[in-house]
């Protein structure tokens, strides 16, 4: 596909963002540095990164709220600068509060006239929302009575009130219990049914593996790595075998061949070479063990951090 | 537009009646009310016109700390809860925003203020056997003055805290009704560029007079008009350029 068909296609486009704060007197800090990332429309992209890596900086220029140093943004083709291109855009802002003294229905009320909804459709609308966000029967409560997590979903329902195309979450799980973190990622695959784009920024990395299409991996402001979660999670060339049966321990065959066996109520878990496996396999037959599943070897999205974490940063680069 | 800034301002209005603080203001401004005629200024007691101007005072100071408690930490407050984040991240300008805001706050203040010289008529009647209508001129310049000074709060708060903007409304309150004596000082200073909302002050032709014209009116109206949009615009500007 040319650049100019995939620019077509794509929902969100950010390109070359960079973004300095500087405090009293003359201290710099590049919070995003030089970050390109395209969402294709219909699909749910994965923001991920540690804390202070640049997510939020950069959700906040593609939304307005912060002036970039430089990059260009478009939402839906329109430049992202330009008033109308949140016309057709949801946000969901991490930890999202509101004025405390109205009710729920008043709030729906005036994000749907902020938005753009005909005003004869903003009852049904909110009433629908409030329903699918697990507030149904609290129209008329004062936000001040929320809870953090009904607050969550409060924000959830008020970035989806303007039938937006595409929808920005910023941590769309931060103060749901386990039920409340599962409605959400199943509304998030609900919503790429109907086609609605959606770019998540998110610590969740269970809820990232479970949703996203795509994930850009930001670290010290910089995309570090940009892909499908598989292909950048699955450690090329080694296998991870679970087995039982193993009362004396691995054979010596195969404890020669991993460094990372873990054992737990009698389930062994390592990994192994690729080129290994049938050497290991005939060795746990014949020492008398079940094995229980062989699969490629996956790096966790938490080690895949620590690592990103670990390595020397590029000279003369980001923080400052 | 229209539709944006109303929501707003609707929105702004809704929250601002619930606050506790109106009714504690609006409460001890009544209580005074009532206790004015009482003043020891003569042997007989206060005049009406005393007391008119009692009243017009009380509510002059009593809009002036309301528009301040609702008006100086509200933006900043919002952009600190994020909660400026569910307006701005739709389609909305941070003007509209800003507009909107002020207008909600103007909006409960004309209803505050009506509130209180409606309790002023009423002591008035009971006092006086009169009705004091003429009161209402001066309550239609006091929430002319009090628009202003929100908007001054508003575009301050744009881009500083709270404590910063109500030190700096009242200050420039201050300035505004101190023409003379601060020209006498500083002569050399331009008399049309000093600010002043000296056309506001209608209290004595109101309590001693027979108030004043609907062309004096029109003119404060005027004149609250230009305020109001240079300070916004002023405000607008300032918060257009600020990371949020």
């Amino acid at each position: 596909m040319s650049d100019t068909a995939s620019a077509d296609r794509a929902a969100i486009t950010i390109q070359g963002a960079r973004k300095t704060y500087v405090s009293f007197p003359d201290r710099r800090f590049v919070a995003v540095d030089d970050v390109s990332i395209t969402v294709p429309a219909g699909a749910i992209h994965g923001l991920l990164g540690p804390n202070g890596a640049g997510k939020t900086t950069t959700l906040k220029m593609l939304l307005g709220l912060v002036r970039p140093d430089r990059g260009a943004f478009t939402v839906l083709g329109r430049d992202a600068r330009r008033r109308s291109s949140r016309a057709e855009l949801g946000f969901l802002p991490e930890q999202p509060y509101f004025p405390p003294l109205l009710t729920a229905r008043q709030a729906m009320r005036l994000y749907g006239r902020l938005a753009g909804l005909p005003e004869g459709e903003i009852p049904q609308r909110s009433a629908e929302l409030l329903e699918r966000v697990g507030l149904h029967g609290r129209d008329h409560t004062a936000l001040s009575a929320f809870s953090r997590g009904m607050l969550q979903r409060l924000g959830i329902a008020q970035a989806l009130i303007g039938k937006p195309r595409v929808v920005v979450f910023d941590e769309p799980a931060g103060g749901l219990d386990p039920v409340g973190q599962r409605d959400v990622r199943n509304l998030m695959l609900e919503l790429r049914d109907e086609g609605v784009t959606i770019l998540l920024s998110s610590h969740q990395l269970s809820e990232a593996e479970a949703v996203c299409d795509r994930v850009s991996i930001i670290s010290r402001g910089r995309v570090a790595a940009e892909g499908s979660i598989d292909s950048l999670l699955n450690a090329q060339g080694r296998t991870s075998v679970r087995a039982a049966g193993l009362p004396g321990g691995l054979p010596p065959q195969v404890a020669t061949l991993t460094d990372d066996a873990a054992q737990a109520g009698g389930i062994w878990v390592f990994s192994i070479p690729d080129d290994g496996v049938r050497g290991v396999v005939d060795a746990l037959d014949d020492a008398g063990a079940k094995v229980l599943a062989l699969t490629p070897k996956r790096e966790s999205l938490e080690d895949y951090f620590t690592r990103m974490l670990q390595a020397p940063e590029p000279e003369g680069e980001v923080a400052r | 537009m229209i539709r944006r800034i109303s929501a707003i301002a609707g929105a702004v209005f809704l929250d601002a009646v619930k606050r506790r603080v109106v009714y504690a203001v609006l409460f001890f401004a009544a209580v005074l009310a009532f206790g004015a005629p009482s003043l020891p200024s003569s042997g007989l007691g206060v005049d009406p016109n005393l007391y008119r101007e009692v009243a017009l005072a009380l509510t002059f100071v009593a809009a002036i700390v309301l528009a301040l408690a609702l008006s100086a930490n509200r933006v900043p407050a919002e952009v600190e809860r994020r909660t400026v984040y569910n307006v701005v991240g739709k389609p909305v300008a941070r003007w509209e925003y800003l507009v909107g805001t002020w207008v909600g706050i103007c909006a409960v203040m004309a209803a505050v203020i009506a509130a209180f010289t409606a309790v002023d008529q009423l002591v008035g009647l009971v006092r006086y056997g009169d009705l004091m209508w003429r009161l209402w001129e001066g309550a239609g310049a006091i929430w002319l003055e009090t628009g202003v000074l929100t908007a001054f709060a508003v575009a301050v708060s744009a881009a500083a805290g709270g404590v910063v903007v109500t030190v700096a409304t009242l200050t420039f309150a201050f300035i505004a009704h101190s023409r003379q004596p601060f020209l006498a000082v500083v002569h050399w200073f331009p008399a049309w560029l000093f600010p002043s909302l000296d056309v506001f002050n209608i209290i004595d032709p109101v309590a001693y007079g027979t108030g004043v014209a609907p062309a004096y009116f029109l003119a404060a109206a005027l004149v609250f008009i230009g305020w109001c949009a240079a300070l916004l615009v002023i405000g607008s500007t300032v918060f257009a350029g600020r990371d949020l």
